[in-house]
């Protein structure tokens, strides 16, 4: 509910989606390919270690998010990862309990990487390794 | 055998735990998770009742809870240094007419590099394009996956090694699954069956919303039926020389197996499209046959409502014409192991909650003139005919993952 307020209350950026890690973080690049391999659980890691992959709750950003990604939709996408869990080849991305809980731990493990909505395109404290738009 | 496997996957497993050293052998994480599924199936005869030949024992009641309804857990338990161990346990619906429990999933899996994962312990058969997922309802359209395809090979567990090989070539991912191992189930009510020797390839192509599945095994097949018919019969055959021939066709050890399946998965924003063609071919024992089915849905809202098709067909019997000498005992025992029916469905998926679906099917199913299908006699075995008829079906479900 608070990514919903929050993103009605930034038009502008309404539609964006960053892949972001720390300022300070291990993770220098991300191709989008790379991104999309990583969040539908087809590689686990990269050349540089990902220590963390982080997903957002249900909502807005998610759904969108996974759409330009992936372009798949959000039942698709859970349909997609029971596959992948209980076949025991991936795990999904740790589900954030917000865009700031996401943010808190992306600062708190330098390996870690995840999305945000377009409103922390300005964060001093973060890198962003993609925009989706 | 066995113990050769054994020597290896306890290798494996050395190679790991020296590989991972005494402080990565921590356990660094530990994800648990869940499915399920609640489902009842009824057919419009008294004398019928669908069943899931091979997986599950044929029950009693026009209604059947067992042959749908599935619960399992899963434990992911990481190690660091791309290592982890992956326990699920499943309880439906047995050949033994039971729920007990199994370890579906019981391996330890090893990462390299992102793009190998070696497996060993107990992995799934990967038979179909479905088959990693074949108990996770909530994955797939329909109630179940079409039982003229699905039943075709019942092996579920494979005791072995797998590896996993995943690269990106343009915009393709190719998984590449070669695997190697041993399997076993049990045959309504008191008979099993092995497979050994099972090594198989499977490859896999996805590019944006298409899936390819192309998949190719072979095995040495060992089985032993254990249903009152049969052993009534065995004894009658074991009486004279041509009944022991067709015994020696019937049951025993040694023969050998090999099973194809190729498949696609279509699903864009709107449409979904499905479709899998699987071939069994056996030396004895177990029928050879194929079977294929189609499915086309469309995405309305949080519905899917799909219309589906799907047949069985049986290449040859497991006892031939010409050495049954036109016996109707052996045109039985043949009948009643060939599952070749054609079927038509309706059917509708409805995402009513982010982790739990519910489905309904109502299908009509016709039984080939020389096979069972998917059916079982309700009432006396002997004299209940199957062959040939015409059975509606009305499937309801709700799945869950947690």
């Amino acid at each position: 509910m608070a990514i919903l307020l929050a993103l009605g209350a930034h038009p502008a950026h309404a539609e964006e989606v960053l892949i972001v890690t720390a300022r300070t973080g291990t993770v220098e690049t991300l191709s989008r390919d790379e991104a999309e391999q990583l969040y539908l659980g087809r590689r686990a890691t990269l050349a540089t270690r990902i220590s963390m992959l982080l997903d957002l709750p249900p909502g807005r950003t998610r759904d969108h998010f996974y759409r330009t990604l992936t372009d798949k939709n959000p039942s698709q996408i859970r349909a997609y990862w029971s596959r992948m869990v209980f076949t025991g080849r991936a795990l999904p991305p740790k589900e954030a309990a917000d865009a700031s809980d996401a943010r808190r731990l992306l600062l708190e493990n330098p390996g870690a990487i995840g999305y945000l909505p377009g409103r922390y395109a300005d964060d001093p404290e973060l890198r962003i390794l993609l925009r989706l738009e | 055998m066995k113990n050769r496997l054994t020597a290896r996957l306890t290798a494996f497993a050395a190679a790991l735990v020296l590989h991972a050293g005494p402080v990565a052998a921590d356990i660094e994480s530990v994800t648990f998770s869940g499915f399920g599924t609640l489902g009842a199936v009824a057919s419009d005869t008294d004398d019928l009742q669908f069943v899931r030949v091979g997986t599950e024992a044929p029950g009693s009641g026009r209604l059947n809870f067992g042959s749908d309804s599935v619960l399992g857990v899963q434990g992911n338990f990481g190690f660091g240094n791309g290592t982890e161990a992956v326990v699920q346990v499943l309880a439906r619906h047995t050949p033994k007419n039971n729920y007990t429990p199994r370890a579906a999933l019981a391996f330890i899996s090893f990462a390299p590099s992102p793009e190998f994962t070696l497996r060993a312990g107990r992995l799934r058969v990967p038979a179909f394009m479905l088959s990693d997922s074949l108990d996770v309802n909530y994955a797939h359209p329909w109630v179940r996956p079409p039982v003229e395809v699905y039943t075709l090979n019942p092996f579920a567990d494979l005791d072995g090694i797998d590896l996993l090989y995943r690269t990106r070539i343009a915009d393709v991912d190719l998984e590449l699954h070669p695997y190697f191992g041993r399997s076993r189930v049990n045959i309504a009510h008191y008979g099993h069956a092995s497979l050994s020797r099972l090594r198989g390839l499977n490859i896999g192509l996805s590019k944006g919303p298409l899936t390819l599945h192309l998949g190719y095994s072979r095995a040495r097949l060992d089985l032993r039926w254990g249903d009152p018919e049969f052993d009534r019969l065995q004894h009658a055959l074991n009486t004279f020389p041509q009944g022991r021939l067709m015994l020696a066709e019937m049951e025993g050890d040694g023969a050998s197996a090999s099973f194809t399946s190729a498949g696609f998965h279509w699903d864009d924003n709107r449409w979904q499209l499905i479709g899998e063609y699987a071939v069994r071919r056996t030396s004895a024992f177990v029928n050879s046959a194929s079977g294929w089915h189609l499915t086309i849905g469309r995405h309305v809202g949080a519905t899917t409502p799909y219309l589906r098709f799907a047949r069985n067909r049986q290449n040859s019997p497991i006892v031939s014409r010409n050495l049954s000498m036109g016996l109707a005992e052996i045109d039985a025992f043949n009948a009643s192991r060939n599952n070749s029916q054609r079927s038509i469905g309706a059917g509708l998926r409805w995402d009513l909650h982010p982790n739990a679906a519910m489905k309904v099917e109502l299908a009509r199913s016709r039984i080939e003139n020389d096979g069972w299908g998917a059916f079982y006699p309700q009432g006396d075995i002997l004299s209940t005919r199957v062959s040939g008829r015409t059975v509606n079906t009305l499937s309801l479900s709700i799945d869950v993952v947690f």
